[in-house]
């Protein structure tokens, strides 16, 4: 990884937007690109356009779920928001990346 | 909407749904535009950025795509293999399940497909729905009408496009040059406007046109149709210009007809058409009724209209041909007479007379079958729904949504549902075949099974509607799950009684008892025909005619059917052989005036009797009483004085007061009030019934073969020991000793003729009562399943009772109280549905006995059984619970 950015695996993105949604509220698909983006710090090699797929997954595994609404801006823009199986979704996943971080980690410490 | 109707609508709304996609992204392209805009970028600078930065719109848009199916292939894949692996560890359930649905789905599809063979199937012609038919009533036979009216009919151009008329389809004696032996064909003679008014058009050749059909005896043409054509002629081209002989006519084969095109009747085909004029009999003749009239209306011209044309038109002829008739009886008869209008789009039928109300109410009854079907296996769904509580609940906190299981649960059902319509299917076609089996040969061809477009479809859509209707409910009570508390153990289980379960059990009683009193109604009828006493006892006498050449004489075909009488009398295990016209099961169609003299009945003016010649020993043979005299014998000939045998009915309306007038006289001539030359009667028998077990006995003159009044072909009969296929066989043998000309028609027993005048009422009582049964064996499986789930829910109230000391006799009653409950409620809601039910079927159907007050009384008392029945087993385990075992187990 020379260039210091990351493609994205496809579950790490679920687990992104999923994670931005439950600490952001309901968001739209600009909103949820922008603020990964940003919590990456540029360091993700993301088109934004992937995003979309990986919503209609996540909606069909009945993670997420969308409406029709309002931006602030006065626009009108497909919102998405966690349900309560998005929500028990998170905490599980993250336990396990948390799991896994640790492991990798225990690895590739410098050996003592 | 939930996920489950956004998946299904994706599916049917792709092109709306990617409009959505295209809005959502160019927003977002949009946004980004701005917010490039806001940090100084120029327009142009800042689309590019936000195009760069969200990549290729189109490969997203494949993606999205891409995933939204393979999404849906994917669930449906993996729900199927879910609901196999399920029904698979259940196999008794899923056997269960299947059978009941088989049953229900396979009832429906054999009536449907009976009721599209025979009234839905429209024809293959021009615009079929233009098409009427005239349908003679009141007297002197039905359906067919004289030439003559025909003509006068297809006269009134304002209401008709046209009108071509056509006999009935007759079996011919057919023979081709190269042909040996006798062979037979299915005629059917057509005026010349035939196949044009109906727009069919020939194969090869040409068919018959108006100028074919002008001079009696002018024009001897067939026209062949196509099935005929290839399978008596192998399709063979060369038949245009050949010779056939029809019923010792020989005619020139001039064309074949269309492929698929096999004449305007339902049920029966003919193999050649004929014009009208080579109709062997005075076709003019307005008293010989043997054509169908069948008209194409104009369009805009109502079925009304033509009616009432038609009347007034039947009535000027009724005037012009019978108007100056001094007999007032014969005036009245032929005054009787109407012609009917109807639709012929879907052909005419006779046994669409016949079986078509019958066929509707076994539709209904079909209906309801399905219904309590539908029921039973909502309620052994709803059973495993509650057994798999723990499961649910478990796949609830792992993420699945509601909608996701109510789908899977729904998958399910559907696999059952089509499970059971593949089998329904077998026994569709199974059952079909037995009600067939029941119609009269004579009236109908042997027709192919094969279920058809239509009718898969219909077996088809029943079985995705009972699918839902048996599904939803449980999928969606199943599902209704909280998932904390189902974990804990059973906290979570739904206490109380399951209201559904019990609704639902009252609901299948409630069919049953609409189903068992309608096969009540059915039975009765049934058993109120059979106790009639026909008149005849050995019946299993066979009955068959003689068919010779049309060009026989009356003394040829005598010589013929003394020898074969001779012949079959002295074959071993025969024990009587006797003939007569026109036999026991036919009687009514001949009939004599006469008068008797002294008699007060035939003072005035003479009298109508059925009239029969019999050969002798013919009482003895189909085991009629000889109430008082003789049997015609040999010493009753030509020239000897002239006899008679009467029935009881004769003895009753003429010699009233008479036990036995032997001796005493009637005659034929009728011009005088004392009558002519005298008949002496020298026998009386019992009654026969003549037109069919619902008419009372006609008054009938029977005279000996060698003193006919009238002669018909005459139907011989076989009393024989041996089984009647083995018989039949030696009959045919012995004729073709005789001669190679003539064939027996198909010997059938009398029993069979009996069985075939009221096949109506057999089928509704066979499967009326196959039906009542099987609904009950449903209810009584719903019942036992709530019951039993009842009460190992109740296992530990009920161990503690016994416990406290209460009566084993106690609890069995607790439990049986419960179940007869429910079955009075169902009995409550059926009740007054089964007395809506009969009464409707009694409007519809002629001839069904009133549904008495007991017949419903034992409908509830037979239901009661069943529950009792049915509420024993688990009744009984409950009372025999070891009390500790239970409450340890807690």
């Amino acid at each position: 990884m020379s260039t210091g950015k990351s493609d994205v695996l496809q579950g790490t993105l679920d687990l992104m937007v999923l994670r931005t949604l439950e600490s952001m509220g309901p968001q739209h698909g600009f909103g949820l690109a922008k603020r990964i983006q940003q919590i990456s710090e540029g360091a993700l090699e993301l088109n934004q356009g992937t995003l979309y797929p990986a919503l209609l997954r996540l909606e069909q595994k009945g993670w997420i779920a969308s409406e029709w609404g309002t931006s602030d801006a006065n626009r009108r823009a497909k919102f998405y928001k966690l349900t309560p199986a998005g929500r028990r979704q998170v905490t599980r996943e993250s336990c396990d990346w948390e799991r896994t971080v640790a492991l990798m980690a225990r690895f590739l410490r410098p050996a003592e | 909407m939930s996920m489950l109707g956004k998946r299904v609508a994706a599916l049917f709304r792709k092109r709306r749904l990617d409009g959505e996609l295209q809005e959502e992204i160019s927003i977002h392209l949009a946004m980004q535009e701005e917010e490039f805009r806001a940090r100084g970028m120029s327009a142009a600078e800042a689309r590019l950025r936000a195009q760069r930065e969200f990549g290729g719109v189109t490969q997203i848009v494949e993606a999205y795509r891409e995933r939204r199916g393979v999404a849906w292939v994917e669930n449906t894949l993996k729900d199927l293999r879910y609901a196999v692996r399920g029904l698979a560890r259940n196999p008794g359930f899923t056997a269960a399940a299947v059978l009941s649905l088989a049953l229900g789905i396979g009832a429906n599809t054999a009536i449907f497909s009976l009721v599209r063979n025979l009234m839905l199937r429209m024809l293959p012609v021009t615009r079929p729905q233009e098409l009427v038919y005239l349908y003679r009533t009141g007297g002197w036979g039905r359906g067919f009408m004289s030439y003559p009216l025909y003509l006068d009919m297809a006269k009134r151009a304002d209401i008709f496009e046209g009108a071509a008329a056509r006999s009935g389809i007759w079996r011919s004696r057919f023979s081709r040059p190269e042909s040996a032996g006798v062979e037979f064909a299915q005629t059917e003679y057509v005026s010349g406007n035939y196949f044009g008014l109906l727009g069919v058009k020939p194969a090869i050749g040409r068919l018959i046109g108006e100028s074919d059909n002008l001079t009696p005896k002018g024009h001897p043409l067939a026209v062949l149709s196509y099935e005929f054509w290839r399978n008596r002629f192998s399709g063979d081209a060369a038949v245009l210009g050949a010779t056939v002989v029809v019923d010792g006519q020989p005619l020139t084969v001039i064309g074949v007809a269309a492929q698929g095109f096999r004449g305007v009747e339902v049920e029966h085909h003919p193999d050649l058409w004929v014009p009208c004029m080579m109709y062997d009999g005075r076709i003019m003749n307005p008293g010989m009724n043997w054509v169908w009239a069948l008209g194409r209306r104009h369009p805009g011209v109502s079925r009304e209209r033509i009616q009432s044309v038609v009347d007034a038109v039947m009535q000027q002829h009724l005037t012009e041909r019978y108007g100056k008739n001094n007999d007032a009886d014969f005036r009245k008869s032929a005054f009787g007479q109407r012609l009917e209008v109807y639709g012929a789009d879907a052909g005419i039928s006779s046994l669409r007379f016949l079986f078509g109300k019958p066929l509707l109410v076994l539709m209904a009854v079909v209906g309801l079958v399905l219904m309590a079907a539908c029921a039973n296996l909502a309620n052994l769904l709803l059973a495993r729904g509650a057994a798999r509580y723990r499961e649910i609940a478990l796949r609830f906190s792992l993420g699945a949504t509601r909608a996701r299981l109510v789908r899977q649960a729904l998958t399910e059902s559907l696999l059952l549902s089509l499970l059971g319509s593949g089998l329904g299917m077998g026994f569709a076609v199974w059952g079909q075949q037995a009600i067939l089996g029941f119609l009269p040969s004579k009236t109908i061809d042997p027709f192919a099974l094969a279920p058809d477009g239509p009718v898969l479809a219909f077996a088809v859509g029943i079985s995705v509607l009972a699918a839902v209707l048996f599904g939803l409910a449980p999928a969606w009570r199943s599902t209704a799950v909280d998932p904390a508390a189902g974990l804990r153990g059973d906290g979570g289980r739904t206490t109380g009684r399951p209201v559904l379960r019990r609704a639902l059990v009252v609901v299948q009683v409630a069919l049953s008892v609409v189903l068992v009193s309608l096969a009540g109604l059915f039975g009765a009828s049934l058993d109120r025909l059979r106790a009639v006493d026909v008149g005849f006892r050995n019946q299993n006498v066979l009955a068959f005619k003689l068919d010779c050449p049309a060009k026989w004489g009356h003394a040829q075909r005598q010589q013929v059917l003394d020898g074969f009488v001779d012949r079959v009398s002295r074959l071993p295990g025969v024990a009587s052989v006797s003939y007569g016209f026109p036999g026991p099961f036919e009687m009514g169609r001949a009939s004599a005036s006469i008068r008797v003299p002294g008699s007060a009945a035939t003072a005035a003016k003479s009298a109508e009797v059925a009239s029969a010649t019999v050969a002798p020993r013919y009482f003895e043979t189909v085991g009629t009483r000889l109430l008082a005299g003789r049997e015609f014998d040999a010493k009753d000939t030509k020239t000897s004085s002239s006899v008679a045998i009467v029935d009881e009915a004769f003895v009753r309306r003429f010699f009233p007061g008479v036990s036995a007038p032997i001796g005493r006289a009637l005659s034929f001539d009728d011009s005088k009030p004392e009558g002519g030359e005298r008949t002496f009667i020298v026998g009386v028998v019992q009654d026969i019934r003549h037109a069919g077990l619902r008419e009372p006995s006609k008054p009938t003159v029977y005279s000996p073969v060698a003193q006919p009044q009238a002669m018909g072909g005459p139907s011989v009969l076989v009393d024989a020991q041996a089984p009647p296929a083995a018989v039949a066989q030696a009959l045919r043998r012995e004729m073709a000793k005789l001669s190679g000309e003539v064939v027996l028609t198909e010997p059938e027993t009398i029993a069979r003729h009996i069985d075939d005048s009221i096949f109506q009422e057999r089928i509704l009582a066979m499967l009326g009562g196959f039906f009542g049964v099987l609904a009950l064996l449903l209810a009584a499986v719903g019942l036992y399943g709530v019951v039993a789930y009842g009460t190992a829910q109740r296992a530990r109230e009920i161990g503690v009772r016994i416990a406290l000391g209460a009566r084993r006799s106690g609890v069995l009653w607790m439990v049986l109280r419960d179940a007869l409950l429910l079955v009075s409620a169902g009995l409550v809601v059926g009740l007054p549905l089964a007395i809506a039910a009969a009464r409707a079927v009694r409007a519809v159907l002629d001839g069904l006995p009133p549904a008495g007050l007991t017949m419903f009384a034992s409908t509830g008392m037979v239901l009661l059984a069943v529950g009792t029945v049915a509420a024993l087993a688990p009744a009984r385990r409950a009372a025999r619970m070891d009390p500790m075992a239970t409450l340890r187990q807690e």
